[in-house]
């Protein structure tokens, strides 16, 4: 399968609130967005208490992390990776609430 | 070397960075195949407190193609996991380790293995125990014994992954001196410098260890009926994102297995492939290999040597003049050597060009005694090209062979230079400190921290 390809399935699991919880970095080439665990860093927590306030009951849980590569903020081409499988974006509304989510 | 920090980004990862691979029929149990995977390249037998180990974020993979279309048929996947029992110990053990299991073995590794074949995918063995690095007398004072309990019988298929002495032997400080070989120094262009005089090589891996992944199978497990050729190489992938969890001071991986190492063919991706492609040629299957044919059927270390040796390869220089492609090199890397080549052998997969360590399992195992470390070119069709065995001398039998001496085998017209049959960079096994060992995994026991320590 090509790095192009989007995986349905996959995206159905990962509602855009999900790719929310987690801690973030930014680089210079893209933004990349870890949820690790259930557990959401410090740096995330005090940046983010408005959205940790929410509830996540409709969030399915993921064994392992979520990691989260915006490789293009403007056009909103977004990379999800969760286990073992990768899906492709395309999301300005989302990219863009990924970028402000890490200021 | 054959494979060892061979390319930039992977020589930053050694933990994926496949070294060699091994293919030969079991020379004690010759209705079985030996397939051997090492990484981790260039281990100092000392390197503690935290020795060496596999990655638990790698997927390490033998994979064998049955069938000539460069893709796998059977892989055999392995995966690792560490455990500590006390994390409040800086030390690997905490006494003796005399047994596998013993309660002193503080970080050890377990593995699952996984044969794959088509869409089926059937886990055969699960929490199979590494054995410890070999430390010294006193921390691994059995260690043969140890080692041994860590050879897995998983209803006929043996498989065993860890510590090994390293067993290719190779003059890294000579012929990455601008492609010096010392017996033949004397004769080296030097650049201008001062003449060096002939000396015995020296092999700079010994007394160095390596992690391996071995395992025996039956052949009739990994062969087509009435195909007895196997192609075999090894691989390591990585998930696709990692980021550095700060929280917890370690790695956290995420996404689809992403090839990162690859290695068949020795010496192929060290001195065949240049230096701008070899990092993507590790993440590539063995059926892209067309599309780096040309750096095998026109080796640019060919058409160094006649500069590097001035007038030692006259009638190389004139063939690498002529511009005619390769086609022995092509056969002997890339296709198998069809039949009619060399009398009576073949192990010839068809027209795909793929870098694969190519084995024809119906020719037996030659007898210790009379085998040859030249291989094929030494009149031994159990050895190098068909498939590899520990001891063969795979850098004098590629240098050979890249002087020309196998171009006489596709074009009779063609004299190899006197000089390309006698090429070696000194070595042989017997520059190897450690013993090879007559049964699996053959590789030998490994150097030990307290008595080799630098």
């Amino acid at each position: 399968m090509s790095s192009q390809d989007v995986q349905p399935q996959a995206a159905r699991r990962l509602s855009r609130r999900s790719l929310l919880q987690g801690a973030a970095t930014a680089g210079a080439a893209g933004l990349a967005v870890t949820a690790i665990g259930s557990a959401a860093s410090p740096a995330f927590a005090a940046t983010n208490r408005p959205a940790a306030a929410e509830n996540h009951s409709d969030v399915p849980a993921h064994a392992g992390p979520i990691v989260v590569h915006v490789r293009d903020a403007k056009t909103g081409d977004i990379e999800v990776f969760s286990g073992t499988s990768k899906t492709r974006l395309r999301d300005k509304d989302l990219a863009a609430r990924i970028a402000r989510a890490i200021g | 070397m054959s494979s060892h920090r061979e390319a930039p980004e992977i020589s930053k990862d050694p933990v994926a960075d496949s070294t060699d691979v091994y293919a030969f029929v079991s020379p004690n149990k010759p209705d079985t195949v030996t397939l051997i995977a090492n990484y981790i390249p260039l281990q100092e037998p000392a390197g503690g407190p935290n020795f060496y180990e596999f990655g638990d974020d790698v997927l390490y993979a033998i994979h064998i193609d049955n069938n000539g279309d460069g893709y796998a048929d059977i892989s055999y996947e392995f995966r690792f996991s560490t455990q500590v029992l006390d994390e409040n110990t800086f030390l690997y053990n905490t006494g003796p380790i005399e047994e596998i299991n013993s309660p002193y073995f503080n970080r050890r590794q377990f593995y699952d293995v996984t044969v794959v074949s088509g869409s089926s995918r059937n886990t055969i063995g699960y929490n199979l125990a590494s054995p410890p690095c070999n430390i010294g007398p006193l921390s691994t004072p059995n260690y043969s014994v140890v080692a041994d309990q860590a050879i897995h019988n998983l209803d006929g298929v043996l498989v065993f992954a860890g510590q090994r002495a390293e067993g290719f032997y190779v003059d890294l400080g000579s012929i990455f001196d601008l492609g010096d070989l010392r017996p033949f120094e004397n004769l080296h262009a030097t650049f201008g410098l001062p003449t060096l005089p002939a000396r015995p090589g020296v092999d700079a891996t010994n007394h160095l260890n390596v992690h391996s992944i071995a395992i025996q199978v039956p052949i009739s497990a990994v062969t087509r009926h009435g195909h007895p050729t196997i192609g075999v190489w090894t691989t390591a992938s990585r998930q696709h994102a990692t980021v550095w969890d700060a929280d917890n001071g370690q790695n956290v991986s995420s996404g689809p297995w992403r090839q990162v190492s690859r290695l068949g063919n020795p010496l192929v991706n060290e001195v065949i492939n240049p230096l701008g492609k070899k990092d993507l040629w590790n993440t590539l299957p063995p059926s892209d290999d067309k599309r780096f044919a040309e750096y095998v059927t026109h080796p640019g270390l060919a058409a160094l040597l006649p500069t590097l040796y001035p007038g030692v390869f006259p009638e190389l220089a004139t063939l690498v003049a002529s511009g005619k492609p390769r086609a022995d090199l092509e056969a002997i890397l890339l296709t198998g050597i069809p039949k009619g080549i060399v009398p009576g052998f073949t192990n010839y997969t068809g027209p795909v060009l793929a870098d694969m360590l190519r084995l024809n399992t119906s020719i037996p195992p030659t007898p210790t005694d009379k085998q040859s470390i030249y291989g094929l070119l030494g009149g031994d069709a159990a050895g190098f090209p068909n498939g590899r065995r520990v001891r063969d001398d795979v850098v004098a039998i590629e240098l050979r062979a890249l002087a020309g001496v196998t171009y006489a085998l596709v074009d009779k017209s063609y004299t190899p230079d006197a000089a390309a049959s006698k090429l070696t960079d000194g070595l042989t096994p017997a520059s190897v400190s450690a013993s090879y060992l007559g049964s699996f995994p053959y590789l030998g026991v490994p150097y030990s921290g307290y008595y080799n320590p630098s």
